[in-house]
């Protein structure tokens, strides 16, 4: 008890560990691990991060000439760091440290809109190209 | 006299941390019977693993089972998958494996710790371990990038490699850390109000916890050498110095006292993981799909924790199923509240850390 009451007193009138957020910053520690950036410049269209990404928070949608369109969801996105793992090109996908702002719906991609086109699109083009192959 | 009344505990209490609800029908304060439910916060999550989750992404659903010991989680589906697909992981990474559970287990404990100081009336004491849990969790998201959600082990190794500067600051925090769990600990044992309010209460005994099949801490203060980190080889835990810790009382007090020192012995581990670090590779490629069954037991900071997982040559697996710790130890909570004052109950369920994320899932 007697332990305990001296750390009480010299708490008392210590310096608080919390950070006052909102007035100070609390930036991330190094290395933290935040929103996916992608770099179409680089981009080889493989499709390998669509498939690895455990939540589907990339998404390919194809076009009718056969072009391929990247869709990324920052607010369903875990920040696994697995796409930029499975990305055959390296800095074509990188992670940074900063994680994505507070927003309201209208200014989150409707996703399950960008979901079902991905779909459609992507059935509607490996039809064309069995097709084609015929 | 002889009137029953019903005292409800729970799904929503000042002393619990998670929902679990407890229906005691009591006489004058005395409990003469009790029932259990469990599943408040069930997610479908082994359902999730065996229809829309590939093998390889499901080390990162599992992890969302529960808060605390994500790295176990993950640790004990990716043991399973790699023994199922025999897959020779890299020395290293083991190495690394056993530093994160380690660090894993001492932030879960101190969680702990200050949840039983709390619900026992003292609030001072409870700040303080969480201050000092603050640490650990700043190492773990040095090490790992992310303060609860670590998904650091994966199939074939880990995620991230250690490098020097990394491993000099984690010495540094862990060389405060260790005075820090020192004192608490010393607090723990010879703090004269928690020794009035725990000794002698919630007594399991070795014979009852034997019988009830309990595991984890509250088994190891009974007196009962389990622990799977002895028992099943998954992690070279021998080679960094584990130790076995029992006590003979089995009230809350043993309870906390054998964290307490599972905790010094975890940052004994850490310490000795950095000292001998192997070089080399942290990942290798894992290929094939899954066939055959198996099962894994990990020590998860609450206890033995069990995977069994079935794949039948598909990208999906066929089975995912986890057994908790928290679930195997419900039966001997409700054996030792018959014959119990209400008011121990609170401290009782606390000291048992029961995490009820993980039993629902």
């Amino acid at each position: 008890m007697k332990e305990m009451l001296k750390a009480t007193i010299k708490n008392l009138f210590s310096k608080p560990v919390t950070v006052k957020y909102p007035e100070e910053p609390s930036p991330p520690p190094i290395g933290y691990r935040g929103l996916i950036v992608y770099d179409e410049s680089l981009c080889i269209f493989c499709t390998k991060c669509e498939m690895v990404c455990p939540p589907g928070a990339i998404k390919f949608t194809y076009k009718d000439n056969g072009k391929k369109e990247f869709h990324y969801n920052p607010y369903l996105c875990i920040y696994c760091g697995e796409c930029v793992r499975a990305c055959p090109k390296p800095g074509c996908l990188t992670q940074v440290e900063n994680t994505a702002e507070p927003a309201v719906a209208q200014d989150i991609p409707e996703w399950n809109l960008i979901e079902r086109k991905a779909e459609e699109s992507k059935r509607k083009f490996l039809a064309e190209r069995a097709k084609r192959k015929k | 006299m002889g009137k029953r009344i019903t005292v409800p505990f729970g799904s929503q209490h000042v002393a619990l941390p998670e929902p679990v609800r407890f229906v005691f029908q009591t006489e004058n304060e005395r409990i003469v019977d009790v029932e259990v439910d469990v599943g408040y916060v069930h997610r479908g999550i082994e359902k999730a693993c065996s229809t829309r989750f590939k093998y390889m992404q499901v080390g990162y659903v599992v992890a969302r089972v529960c808060g605390l010991c994500a790295i176990s989680h993950t640790l004990g589906y990716v043991t399973a998958i790699e023994r199922l697909m025999e897959v020779e992981v890299p020395k290293r990474a083991l190495y690394l494996r056993v530093l994160v559970s380690e660090l894993d287990r001492i932030h879960s404990h101190l969680l702990a710790m200050g949840h039983t100081a709390e619900v026992a009336g003292y609030e001072n004491l409870f700040m303080q371990t969480f201050r000092y849990r603050e640490s650990v969790m700043e190492l773990l998201e040095l090490i790992t990038g992310n303060r609860v959600q670590f998904d650091y082990v994966c199939p074939g190794g880990v995620n991230r490699d250690m490098t020097t500067e990394l491993e000099k600051e984690i010495r540094k925090k862990l060389k405060e850390l260790e005075e820090k769990c020192l004192w608490l600990k010393d607090v723990f044992e010879n703090d004269f109000s928690l020794n009035l309010r725990w000794k002698g209460v919630g007594v399991v005994t070795k014979e009852m916890a034997k019988e009830m099949n309990v595991v984890g801490p509250p088994a190891r203060a009974a007196g009962l050498e389990t622990d799977v980190r002895a028992e099943f080889n998954y992690l070279p835990f021998e080679e960094v110095g584990f130790k076995l810790i029992t006590r003979r009382g089995g009230d809350i007090y043993d309870r906390n006292l054998v964290r307490a020192e599972e905790v010094i012995n975890s940052i004994e581990m850490v310490k000795n993981v950095l000292d001998g670090l192997p070089e080399g590779e942290i990942k290798v490629p894992v290929k094939g799909l899954p066939e055959g069954e198996t099962f894994v037991r990990v020590e998860a900071p609450r206890g033995e924790l069990f995977y069994y997982i079935k794949g039948t040559k598909k990208m999906v697996l066929d089975r995912v199923r986890i057994r908790v710790p928290t679930f195997a130890n419900i039966p001997v909570m409700k054996k030792l509240f018959i014959g119990m004052d209400y008011s121990d109950v609170p401290a009782t369920v606390i000291s048992f850390d029961p995490c009820l994320s993980c039993t629902a899932r």
